[in-house]
């Protein structure tokens, strides 16, 4: 993504935000409320075009949806009138397979996401937590090679939270995808991935640090956040972040 | 579903509203406190009904009110949901037909009855067209709306699942607009047998609504609450049948029609 500017009727969002990721890695963006995450992410999927730059995908320009990207939303995404097991099969439905052809592969997933026996609930009957497992199996059933995640936990209780960042660390690890995962919590993003790219307050937010987290792999989260590590590479971060903070709580 | 303890009570409470109300015109005419000729009694207007079914007559004018209130249902909502899609996710021609719209919806349909009494003559098909007029608008608005407050977060999702448009509509416009639609569907069966029945009333020679205006002609009060009393009782059940079938087709939704339950 290079020199990317987004402004929303006279508002700008984001400001030459320029942002790199390497293949196979998991690079998180942080920043301050309203500093325009989830604009650099929507750009990234192609959900919507910058006013100004461009994006690029494993080497082609990027020109409306991003098709090699999976999109975790913040919100509830979920097909309300859809059961878990259509919500998982639908990705693999819009690619043309046969849906019985798609039961296989999204009865697989539903193991995997632990939801066996909820196949036929709908997700108003689900908690908030089970939503998030359906949302997973759903986003990641189709294989992307790029997963974008805009605060996929960030309305779950602090132990729901733990098991899905473990989860998704299981799944990415030794998959080889490009994850782009966007937070406000600074010990999530530092504890799940290799570098952390820090946005200044909006608007007209851009890129103000970007910090190495080159702590050893498989990582156990519950244990990492007491890690002296963990700690030196958080404060660092913070220093940076915490300035931003300020500046748009004054503004 | 009937798990509310407060219900069998609340039915007890309402039969006996009714019965009150019933008693109390069946005694103030009998009493002369309301006058027969112009009140009727709750026993005649039962016996009359009983007569008309027994003696077969208003079978013929009962099926053609419902055909003529089929067709224009059937029509209107057809033309409605289809022109609601199309507007709604057509922005430029849901600007350019706006205005026209509104005023076609400004007009009062019953001053429309005499036009199409001239233009398709005294047979159903006037009373289809008086009846599509106002379907099709309560069809046509609720579908418009349906579709244009889908939430844009599950629109984003399939999008990047890889929906196609036609998948989009299919999968996520079609079944989150129906809500609207099936709401629109309560209220636009009712109005169709009411807009016909207005048709029947105004020229006719077949229906409820010429049976009415026949009765009324010779003020035949009891007929023209016995006409009265099959119209309502036709409306309830043919709700009764949209309930059924929203509370099959919206099974996905959190105490889907719950409130609206009928016994």
């Amino acid at each position: 993504m290079s020199n990317v500017t987004h402004q929303f009727a006279g508002y700008t969002a984001v400001e030459d935000v320029s942002l790199s990721v390497s293949q196979g890695r998991f690079v998180s963006v942080v920043g301050p409320s309203g500093c325009g995450k989830s604009t650099v992410l929507s750009i990234a999927a192609g959900l919507l075009a910058p006013t100004s730059g461009s994006v690029d995908v494993l080497g082609n320009r990027l020109e409306g949806i991003n098709r090699r990207a999976a999109y975790m939303f913040q919100q509830d995404a979920l097909l309300p009138w859809k059961t878990v097991l259509a919500n998982i099969t639908l990705g693999l439905e819009f690619r043309g397979m046969a849906v019985e052809a798609a039961r296989g592969p999204a009865l697989e997933w539903v193991r995997r996401a632990g939801l066996e026996g909820f196949e036929n609930h709908y997700p108003h009957q689900l908690s908030g937590g089970m939503r998030k497992r359906v949302a997973m199996a759903q986003t990641w059933i189709v294989d992307p090679d790029i997963v974008l995640m805009d605060e996929p936990f960030g309305a779950l209780d602090v132990h729901t939270r733990l098991r899905m960042e473990s989860e998704i660390l299981g799944l990415w690890s030794g998959s080889g995808k490009t994850v782009l995962f966007v937070t406000h919590d600074l010990e999530e993003a530092v504890a799940l991935s290799d570098e952390v790219v820090v946005l200044s307050a909006g608007p007209a937010s851009r890129v103000v640090g970007s910090y190495a987290v080159d702590l050893p792999r498989p990582r156990n989260l519950i244990d990492i956040r007491t890690d002296p590590e963990f700690n030196r590479i958080y404060t660092a971060i913070w220093r940076h972040l915490r300035t931003e903070v300020l500046k748009s709580y004054a503004s | 579903m009937r798990a509310k303890p407060s219900r069998a009570p609340m039915i007890l409470w309402q039969g006996l509203l009714g019965a009150a109300f019933l008693l109390f015109w069946q005694a103030g005419a009998s009493l002369g406190i309301l006058d027969k000729f112009f009140f009727s009694r709750p026993g005649d207007i039962a016996a009359r009904v009983w007569q008309l079914f027994a003696a077969g007559t208003v079978w013929s004018h009962l099926a053609v009110t419902l055909l003529e209130a089929a067709l224009s249902f059937g029509i209107g909502v057809a033309s409605g949901i289809l022109a609601g899609f199309v507007l709604a996710r057509n922005h430029f021609l849901a600007a350019l037909f706006d205005p026209y719209i509104r005023v076609a919806n400004a007009l009062p349909r019953v001053v429309l009855a005499p036009i199409f009494l001239l233009w398709f003559g005294l047979g159903i098909w006037s009373k289809v067209a008086l009846g599509v007029t106002v379907v099709f608008f309560i069809v046509f608005f609720n579908t418009f709306q349906g579709v244009r407050e889908v939430d844009p977060v599950i629109v984003n999702n399939a999008r990047m699942l890889g929906a196609t448009e036609r998948q989009l509509i299919r999968h996520v416009l079609i079944p989150s607009a129906l809500t609207w639609i099936f709401s629109s569907l309560h209220i636009s069966i009712g109005f169709a047998i009411i807009a016909v029945v207005v048709g029947e009333y105004l020229g006719a020679s077949r229906g409820i609504g010429y049976l009415i205006a026949q009765a009324e002609g010779v003020f035949d009060t009891t007929g023209v609450f016995a006409g009265m009393a099959i119209l309502a009782a036709v409306v309830l059940l043919v709700g009764w049948g949209v309930d059924r079938l929203e509370r099959a087709l919206l099974r996905w939704k959190p105490r889907a029609a719950a409130s609206r339950e009928v016994a």
